[in-house]
């Protein structure tokens, strides 16, 4: 995770003056008295790929907030049965013919079928391992995009000794490697807080806590670029002139200027986040009570498993693979979208 | 004795096997065509033969020459060869098979049963009559591989390095010589205590080719303890000086170490110098042996299921359970199933959970089947359900049945006995600990929890990121503080209760996590050890029904099985019932 979410090379031009244009032009007028939001947002609406990316990801959305209701139109939930019951102690653990596929026909009872050894119900298991996937993504690129986004103007804005400090952080915290201090907290968080009984409610805080601390970096240090290019410009040096306090020009003449980068950072921290949540819950040191598609993928991913059942690995692969491709598409087409220089 | 798989820590709530080596063996039954009905062997009492002589008899149709490959999936292996610090099912299995002899060993007869015979000894010792003096003549023929004669001195010097627990902290000279030899308890051994020669300490009198010990307490099973590697020969003075002897031990029998890289590989070639003549249980079939540790089990699965020129010559100790049905049909007998002489147990603490109603309700709350799935077990085949703490197979073991029947998952008769206990009105609070790390672990404390709480108990599950045993067996640590329920696997050392039942159930031992102690029965144990030999079993039997019956103070889960796969051209594929392993000592490769 020292690598930036976001950096200046995917901006395009932002801050550079947009191309004079002849305010007579057909095209001049089509735009003229629409906001830059609503422009993009018709650049948008007319990106196929970003149409489609954007149902996928609402897709998954709804399936994370609704998981329980969900879960409970189908008559499934994340409750353990009694291993015996569902699946087949001697034949390799595989659920037993009459909970579906691999070894009976499509059930309504479990239509994703049920896990190996265990025989937990893979949907309720798919929609809550979403909810947590989305759930921690969302809050840790909020958590980041804030973080950086303060550092950042204040670092571009104030300049000095304040900016070398910030700097410092920056640099300071992307040369701790990502995956060594993960490793190294999760022990540390469970020798600290097992006894609690909000073990796993802390430990999916914790994970936000980590994935935003090892985050805002990137986003910090665009804003910083960003500011210190806007600072110079009239309208900031009018305001300042005219007296206007730090904040209400940090806030008020800078901050809706950043919207777009702060966009395009936050629409590639999020595919990225979902992808590390999978990957450290694979690796035992993120989510560990087994809600989570990446110890879905653990479980699934034996030999055996993936011979005889590659559904059940199947499942939260996909569910990864669409959710951050989708997202990563999507976070593209809102860079072009928000770009004022693409042609199309 | 421990075992270092870690596949073993993490396959329950309760689960590092501790210790493994003991007789009694199950003649691998379901090596029927089909195999589809493998089932628990019958199991029998292992026997001694003081009279056998070499060379040992030969395997029918073994052919010398071959490399016998040997992967040992997830097990790191041991860290020193040093036989005096050796005291695990991997490391023992192979060294004393193979590289270093001792006083006695065992041998596999032809139902598959352990038998004890000599090995330096030139019978099994004579002892006095209350034990507390045991006599060894060692054989004039057995050389080391440079040539040299083994002497008495040097076996003298062998067991009396077996006292030195700093040197060797974690060898199994600090549970049986420490205990029972005479003055072994203030003698600090021949490397802590500068005795180079092993002169201090006067336990152990060397005369010609006799040897002979003498005990502080009468200890009847020095012949079994005289089959640890511990009780064999070592150079004198500084040639066997710890570590260093450890990465290349001087070997003394059919074989000897070429190459040894710890936690990788560990090669053995012939020793010429060994002579069949004088060994009575080994043979020098193989040219060459090579282990693998730390192999990954589904690479080593495939390996074995793929019969190609690589697996053809090689031997697993162990399978993943997803593939125990492809393994069965294509493998059949070579599959082979070994009992492991062990029990699983989960541990109620006797203070904490006085009632014998609770800790029976606890038994009958626990989804036995649901939890060897959950944790990849084959029901009936790597776990089967046990009647109580002494392992099939061991002598003076009782078929009885606390409840007059095997005690199953039984949530109604759960509840039933916690409101006799006075507990019928609201859940009664268990709070027991497991390894987070493993997704196996936490599925199987996953059918622990929903079995306890359909029978009216709350669970409290504390996740842990160390070996559960470290938090069991620390009584500082925190969390173990708050637990009423632990647990512990114990295999015995060799086939007497005595190296079961006193480790897990006298008050104070190490390994007694339910902190059962009753004055009666810890006396009744005492005077078991000074019982008539002959008797021993017997009271050791009856003690394990009257400790279940009266208090039971400890829940036996399941006896624990191993399954071994050999390639199509290995000869005679079977186990080694004494511990638990491949039998090495009688393998050959086919020509």
């Amino acid at each position: 995770m020292s690598a930036e979410t976001a950096g200046p090379e995917t901006l395009g031009s932002l801050s550079d003056e947009p191309e004079h244009q002849d305010p007579n032009s057909q095209k001049a007028k089509e735009i003229s008295g629409k906001s830059p939001m609503r422009i993009a947002m018709g650049r948008l609406a007319k990106d196929k790929i970003a149409v489609v990316c954007a149902v996928v990801v609402l897709f998954f959305v709804i399936c994370a907030v609704f998981a329980g209701t969900i879960s409970n139109l189908f008559g499934v939930s994340l409750e353990t049965p009694l291993a015996s019951e569902r699946v087949d102690g001697l034949n390799n653990g595989l659920p037993k013919p009459e909970m579906g596929p691999p070894n009976g026909p499509f059930t309504w009872e479990h239509p994703m079928g049920v896990a190996p050894r265990t025989g937990e119900d893979n949907l309720a298991y798919w929609l809550h391992g979403c909810r947590i996937s989305l759930m921690i993504a969302f809050v840790a690129t909020m958590v980041a995009s804030v973080v950086g986004v303060v550092v950042g103007l204040l670092s571009g804005f104030l300049g000095g000794a304040v900016d070398k400090v910030l700097s410092f952080f920056i640099d300071m915290f992307l040369t701790i490697p990502f995956l060594l201090a993960a490793l190294t907290l999760a022990p540390i968080l469970n020798d600290r807080f097992n006894t609690s009984e909000n073990y796993a409610t802390i430990q999916k805080f914790s994970l936000i806590m980590v994935l935003a601390f090892f985050g805002w970096m990137g986003t910090a240090r665009l804003i910083r670029g960003e500011v210190l290019a806007l600072r110079e410009r009239e309208f900031v040096q009018a305001a300042r002139v005219m007296g206007m306090p730090t904040s209400r020009v940090l806030f008020k003449e800078l901050l809706p200027n950043l919207a777009a980068p702060i966009i395009i950072s936050v629409s590639l921290m999020l595919p990225s986040f979902v992808a590390l949540e999978a990957g450290l819950a694979y690796l035992g040191i993120g989510v560990t009570d087994g809600v989570s598609w990446g110890q879905t993928i653990l479980r699934g991913a034996t030999p055996t498993y993936f011979r005889e059942y590659p559904q059940y690995l199947w499942q939260p692969l996909l569910g990864i693979v669409a959710l951050v491709l989708s997202l990563n598409l999507l976070g593209d087409a809102v860079r072009d979208a928000l770009d004022p220089k693409t042609r199309r | 004795m421990k075992r270092n798989k870690p596949l073993a820590l993490v396959a329950g709530a309760a689960l590092l096997t501790l210790a493994a080596c003991g007789g009694g063996s199950s003649d691998d039954g379901g090596s029927n065509g089909s195999g589809s009905d493998r089932e628990f062997g019958d199991q029998e009492g292992g026997t001694k033969d003081a009279e056998r002589q070499g060379p040992a008899a030969d395997v029918e149709g073994a052919t010398p020459g071959g490399t016998i490959t040997v992967y040992l999936p997830g097990d790191p292996g041991p860290d020193s060869l040093d036989p005096t610090g050796g005291w695990s099912v991997t490391g023992n299995s192979i060294q004393q098979a193979l590289t270093s002899r001792s006083l006695t060993q065992y041998v596999r007869d032809e139902e598959g049963q352990p038998v004890l015979v000599p090995d330096l000894a030139t019978d099994l010792g004579t002892a006095n009559e209350d034990f507390t003096e045991w006599t060894f003549t060692i054989r004039e023929d057995a050389t080391w591989e440079d040539g040299k004669p083994v002497t008495a001195e040097e076996v003298a010097f062998g067991i009396c390095r077996s006292l030195d627990s700093e040197a060797f902290p974690s060898g199994p000279g600090t549970e049986y010589s420490k205990h029972y030899f005479a003055g072994a308890e203030e003698y600090e051994g021949p490397y802590t205590g500068k005795d180079p020669q092993c002169e201090a300490w006067d336990g152990i009198s060397v005369d010609g080719q006799d040897i002979t010990i003498s005990m502080s307490t009468p200890f009847p099973d020095m012949d079994y303890w005289g089959a640890f590697m511990a009780m064999g020969p070592a150079p004198l003075g500084n040639a066997s000086k710890p570590p260093n002897y450890g990465t290349k031990p001087l070997s003394n029998g059919p074989y000897k170490v070429e190459s040894y890289k710890p936690n990788e590989e560990l090669v053995l070639v012939k020793n010429d110098q060994w002579a069949a003549e004088s060994d009575p249980g080994r043979h020098q079939y193989a040219d060459e042996f090579v282990f693998k540790f730390n192999q990954d089990q589904a690479k080593v699965d495939e390996i074995m299921l793929s019969d190609n020129a690589d697996s053809q010559t090689a031997v697993s100790t162990s399978l993943g359970s997803d593939k125990y049905n492809d393994a069965n049909s294509q493998l059949g007998d070579r599959l082979v199933q070994q009992t492991s002489q062990c029990v699983s147990t989960l541990t109620p603490d006797y203070e904490k959970i006085p009632e014998i109603e609770v800790r029976k309700a606890l038994a009958y709350a626990y989804p036995y089947e649901d939890v060897w799935i959950a944790g990849g077990e084959v029901p009936g085949v790597t776990r089967v359900p046990a009647n109580s703490v002494m392992p099939p197979g061991m002598a003076g073991k009782k078929e009885f049945q606390v409840d007059g029947e095997q005690i199953t998952y039984d949530p109604e008769k759960a509840k039933e006995l916690l409101a006799e206990a006075g507990y019928g009105d609201e859940p009664y609070e268990i709070t027991m600990v497991y390894y987070e790390v493993d997704p196996l672990a936490v599925a199987t404390q996953d059918q622990i929890t929903k079995g306890f709480e359909a029978s009216g108990f709350k669970v409290t599950a504390i996740p842990v990121q160390d070996s559960p045993y470290n938090i069991w067996l620390d009584p500082d640590n925190k969390v173990n503080k708050k637990l009423n329920l632990r647990g512990v696997n114990w295999c015995s050392d060799w086939p007497a209760g005595s190296t079961m039942l006193p480790p897990l159930l006298k008050g104070g031992a190490v390994y007694n996590t339910a902190f059962f102690d009753e004055p009666s029965i810890n006396d009744e144990m005492d005077a078991i050890n000074e019982m008539p030999l002959e008797d021993q079993a017997a009271a050791w039997g009856d003690l394990d029904e009257k400790i279940m019956t009266e208090y039971f103070p400890i829940i036996p889960t399941a006896f624990r099985n191993d399954l071994f796969a050999f390639g199509t051209k290995i000869g005679n594929p079977t186990g080694d019932g004494s511990i638990g392993a491949p039998n090495y000592k009688d393998l050959y490769v086919m020509q």
